[in-house]
């Protein structure tokens, strides 16, 4: 074994879009940083839709980047394809989503490592976390190095003991042609105890554009004007730039009657899948069977890249056989001629149960383990990367002896997420979606750099050149919101990258939503409230009398935090909550009269 | 502490209730309901009309505490008003509707106790106090809330959050998949369980009435038969009954059940303007009192003799009192005719013979009338203030939503509403979480990315 002298304050275990934020944001918090991954030449890959964004996902990235990340930035230099969704209703709902070309994504994402001081990167796959007297002390690879380190990173995707379907067909991986991390696996659920359970989720066949016939086809051309996903992209030069389109065409009764004639050689139905699916974005052949009624569904062409003739078909996620998929291409219009390049697949992968996790998406059993991305039951390149960054922060945070960073509901869509995630658990693989925020209307793209750039520059993951012009910027918003008509030189420079138009339209939004802005902010402040109420070290809630049976269940279970997190436990009533404000308040007076003494 | 609680702070019976209130609110809600802008000073008592709208409510001594000089720490009010039901409740209605919300057990002194005006040993007893509340208000909300009562709010509540699932459906839907929603249809479904909402909302004051009893004055000039006409309608001899004018000096309650309906009988002591005996003055005092706490009056008076100047002066005097009357003509037996009242005709009328019992049947069915009109057409109705108020509040969410639709705001903005009516639903039934909502998408729709 090779211990290697290195002493690193984090350890990332995993390059896709959750360890690949977490490893920049620790780094640039200040942390001695080592990102390992199986393969270099699969870091920040997109395994499944070339696009990053989409309803309610936007809006995540929007925060990752107005946090100081990497993936909107990166998206914009890998954007071939710009759509704003859901322009047809109110500004709260719009959501951008780029396609991206694939490689350009997972190297430009490289590039940013490579540059990221403080980041060391290794090819190699952990085994094994190493624990001494209840705290993560170092990590041991599969070539047999051990590295020292304070707090370890789980972002594993779905590598963890990781089995691929394609119908009745079985095999070990990670993802299609990359190894599971079995060790790994077995080290979490054998000896770190960790509270493990499984999911399933699957991905829809690349085709070959040679072939395809047009004509069927509706077009959908990337946005004109368009906006840029990052907060710091220069929308004139971005605009310069070449576009590809994408197109929409629809399944057929023959793709329906291919499908029913074969549900029992899907892997979906033959029983040999055993973890849970997402009941949204489902599988084809599960859309087919719960909802019979609808006879055509619609599929998206998206280009895989600039330089490739590779289409992913979003909608036709399968895990039917090979030969049933290539029957299900030549069903579409304007597909007849298309020739599948890889086939649809479905995956199962080990996660462990987010309720284990404290706010700061460290382990509640093994101080310094933190985890974020598939890991904690979620889907999707945004999920985990809005997760990535902030385990990162608290991460480096802990190195650091400080306070962690814990966004609230009414502050970001991450703050949701994590929110749920560890109160309530999952029951199916979690997506954001905009009816998941009670905060809607506060939580919008458009305001994004708004809400959590101050957060960026506080903690020191935005470069500080920036600060001015957004203090500017926040100025002239306040501005316009007061008086809407008041002068401001459009041209003015040193707003860049923020405009006076954005300004504007911040405020056009503010005012249609006033008052609804003033009803969240109420309903926020008592959240906020609660949540301020610290449940102090060492006071077990679960030993409070008189709180109902099942609330003391939940209480031991979930240990939360704060009064505020307790109260959003499913179950536990106000009178319980009542309870544990009188006895937090007396535990902190009699602890108080001990010191004094 | 961030809500403004409010609670009645004295218990059933006495001249005088006690509403206290207390938050951050108070001086705004205290200004509202008194019309007066300027405070009373604090920790005097102040003369002052609570108005209901614009109408006068009662008049209360109000002694008002500034923060941090009160009990809970935090801006204190407290009313001394009437100790009629009708008045307690109405009280506490207006103070919630005017942004002030129902004080959980034992939440003035755990705010006491938080503000630092506790210490430990009381904070114990406290712990106790709601720890058994929990226990006990846990068992009631789900008992009060068994059988009918809970399956109709499930279904509204079902039916709401399906709309809301539709509503938000089709916000996250970005492919456009779906068929809009239908103006009329969003409309229909709001109106419809809008409906619900208000008709059983509507059957508070009378659910209010058969949990609390309905408080029923007998009042009449002394010796026009009110103790016999108590006695006729408890049916046993109960009050004393002479034939010499101004034997019922204090007044008698009797508790008892007519069509199934909780009365509480009140008989005053003739009520004669000029009476000399003292006893009997504080008996008169007393019967003053009775009627302005009741619900109902019944205004009793002898019909074999024409109305006497001290009966009318006494019918203005019941009229000033805008409660429900019934004019109970008395003595049948002895005449056939009515002698004139004035607006008679405007009141339900009874002619009774305590003697032979005659009328009294028609007479119990006059009393209990409202009682069960009010009923929704399946007899659910409710009798908790915090019932109530979430169904108010449910109201006025939904009232919002249709406002800000037919002004085509967008789905997300009237969902806000939606979501803020089903929340209330929630306090009342138990959780309904946005994982709720997404369950029926989920289950209802076919989602894409």
């Amino acid at each position: 074994m090779f211990v290697c002298e290195d002493k690193y304050d984090v350890i990332v275990i995993g390059g896709g879009h959750a360890g690949c934020e977490a490893a920049l944001a620790a780094a640039k918090l200040g942390a001695k940083t080592l990102l390992l991954t199986q393969s270099l030449d699969t870091i920040a890959q997109m395994s499944c839709n070339p696009s990053i964004g989409g309803i309610a996902k936007g809006q995540i990235v929007r925060e990752i980047d107005a946090l100081g990340g990497a993936m909107g930035r990166v998206t914009d230099y890998a954007a071939l394809h710009y759509h704003m969704l859901n322009t047809g209703k109110g500004p709260a709902v719009h959501s951008p989503r780029v396609q991206c070309d694939k490689k350009v994504y997972q190297f430009t994402f490289k590039h940013f490592l490579e540059r990221q001081p403080n980041l060391d990167i290794m090819q190699d796959e952990a085994v094994k976390i190493s624990v001494s007297d209840n705290a993560v002390n170092g990590v041991l690879t599969l070539r047999n190095t051990f590295y020292h380190t304070q707090t370890v990173i789980l972002t594993t995707g779905t590598f963890l003991a990781g089995t691929i379907h394609i119908g009745t067909e079985m095999f070990r991986g990670g993802r299609y042609n990359d190894m599971p991390s079995d060790g790994l696996a077995k080290n979490l659920r054998d000896e770190l105890k960790l509270h493990i359970l499984r999911f399933k989720t699957g991905t829809p066949m690349r085709i070959n554009a040679r072939g395809l016939d047009y004509s069927k086809f509706r077009l959908q051309p990337s946005d004109n004007p368009l906006q840029p996903i990052s907060h710091f992209t220069d929308v004139n030069e971005q605009s310069k730039r070449t576009f590809l389109s994408c197109y929409i065409t629809r399944t057929t009764l023959e793709t329906d009657k291919i499908l029913r004639a074969n549900f029992q050689r899907s892997a979906m139905y033959s029983g040999n899948i055993h973890g849970l699916g997402p009941r949204y974005c489902p599988s084809v052949e599960d859309k087919i069977k719960k909802f019979p009624d609808v006879t055509s569904h619609p599929l998206f062409l998206e280009p895989e890249g600039f330089n490739t003739e590779e289409y992913y078909i979003q909608g036709f996620s399968t895990s039917m056989p090979e030969d049933v998929q290539r029957a299900l291409i030549k069903s579409v219009p304007g597909m007849e001629k298309a020739s599948i390049t890889r086939p649809g697949y479905a995956i199962e992968y080990d996660f462990s149960d987010p309720r284990d996790l404290f706010p700061s998406l460290e382990s509640k059993h093994i101080p310094g383990l933190f985890m974020a991305g598939q890991i904690n039951g979620t889907t999707g390149y945004e999920e985990a990367g809005g997760q990535g960054i902030i385990a990162g922060i608290n991460a480096a945070l802990k190195t650091q002896h400080k306070e962690p960073f814990v966004l609230r509901r009414d502050e970001a869509y991450i703050g949701v997420l994590i929110d749920d995630l560890i109160n309530k658990g999952v029951n199916e693989p979690y997506r954001m979606f905009t009816s998941r925020a009670e905060y809607r209307i506060l939580l919008r793209n458009d305001n994004a750099d708004l809400r959590l750039t101050p957060h960026a520059f506080k903690l020191g993951l935005l470069d500080a050149c920036y600060k001015a012009p957004f203090e500017k910027y926040q100025a002239l918003c306040q501005t316009l919101i007061e008086h809407p008509t008041a002068d401001a030189d459009e041209n003015e420079t040193e707003l860049f990258p923020w405009t006076v138009q954005k300004a504007r339209t911040h405020a056009e939004i503010y005012h249609k939503y006033a008052g609804y802005y003033e009803r969240n902010k109420k309903d926020a402040q008592r959240l906020a409230e609660m949540d301020s109420v610290k449940i102090p070290e060492g006071f077990n809630p679960a030993s409070v009398r008189g709180l109902l049976f099942e609330s003391a269940q939940k209480l031991a279970e979930v240990k939360p935090q704060t009064l505020g997190q307790a109260g959003r436990i499913p179950g536990v009533t106000p009178a319980d909550l009542q309870l544990l404000a009188v006895h937090i308040e007396r535990f902190r007076r009699l602890r108080n009269a001990k010191a004094a003494r | 502490m961030q809500h403004t609680i409010c609670a009645l702070a004295t218990g059933a019976g006495g001249a005088v209730a006690l509403v206290r209130l207390s938050g951050p609110e108070v001086c705004r809600i205290l200004s509202e309901l008194t019309h007066r802008s300027d405070l009373p000073e604090p920790r005097k008592q102040t003369l002052c009309t609570v108005y209901d709208g614009s109408e006068p409510l009662d008049q209360a001594l109000i002694t008002y505490f500034k923060a941090p000089h009160s009990f809970t720490g935090e801006d204190v009010a407290e009313f001394a008003v009437h100790a009629s039901p009708y008045i307690k409740a109405r009280l506490l209605e207006l103070l919630c509707q005017h942004g002030a919300v129902p004080a959980k057990r034992g939440e003035f002194s755990q705010r006491a106790f938080l503000n630092g005006k506790m210490d430990l040993v009381e904070a114990q007893g406290l712990c106790d106090l709601i720890a058994s509340g929990n226990k006990a208000a846990h068992k009631l909300a789900m008992d009060s809330l068994d059988g009918k009562l809970s399956a109709r709010l499930a279904d509204m509540k079902k039916r709401l959050a399906e709309l809301l699932a539709q509503i938000e459906v089709r916000l996250d839907d970005v492919d456009e998949e779906m068929t809009p929603l239908s103006d009329e249809f969003v409309q229909g479904e709001i109106h419809t369980v809008l409906g619900h909402i208000k008709a059983l909302a509507d059957t508070f004051s009378i659910g209010k009435y058969i949990k609390d009893g309905l408080k029923t004055a007998i009042v009449g000039a002394p010796n026009s038969g009110k103790s016999s006409l108590l006695n006729g309608l408890v049916g046993f001899d109960r009050a004393i009954v002479s034939d010499q004018s101004g034997t019922t000096r204090d007044t008698v309650e009797e508790i008892l059940e007519i069509n199934g309906q909780k009365i509480i009988l009140t008989d005053t002591a003739g009520i004669r303007e000029h009476a000399l005996d003292p006893a009997e003055k504080e008996g008169m005092r007393r019967s003053h009192r009775a009627m302005e706490a009741a619900d109902l009056i019944l205004f009793v008076l002898d019909a074999s003799r024409p109305v006497t100047p001290e009966e009318k002066e006494l019918w203005q005097d019941i009229r000033r009192q805008q409660k429900r009357t019934i004019v109970v003509w008395n003595k049948k037996d002895l005449s056939a005719n009515r002698p004139e009242l004035e607006a008679a005709s405007h009141y339900p009328a009874a002619a009774v013979s305590c003697k032979t019992g005659e009328g009294l049947e028609e007479l119990k069915k006059l009393i209990t009338a409202d009682v069960t009109e009010a009923q929704t057409a399946d007899g659910l109705m409710i009798s908790n203030l915090r019932h109530y108020e979430a169904l108010l509040r449910a109201q006025t969410e939904l009232e919002s939503a249709l406002i800000r639709l037919q002004a085509r705001a967008g789905g997300e903005i009237y969902a806000e509403h939606l979501r803020g009516a089903l929340n209330y639903l929630q306090d009342l039934i138990g959780e309904v979480t946005p994982d709720d909502v997404l369950g029926i998408i989920f289950s209802k729709f076919c989602m894409g990315k």
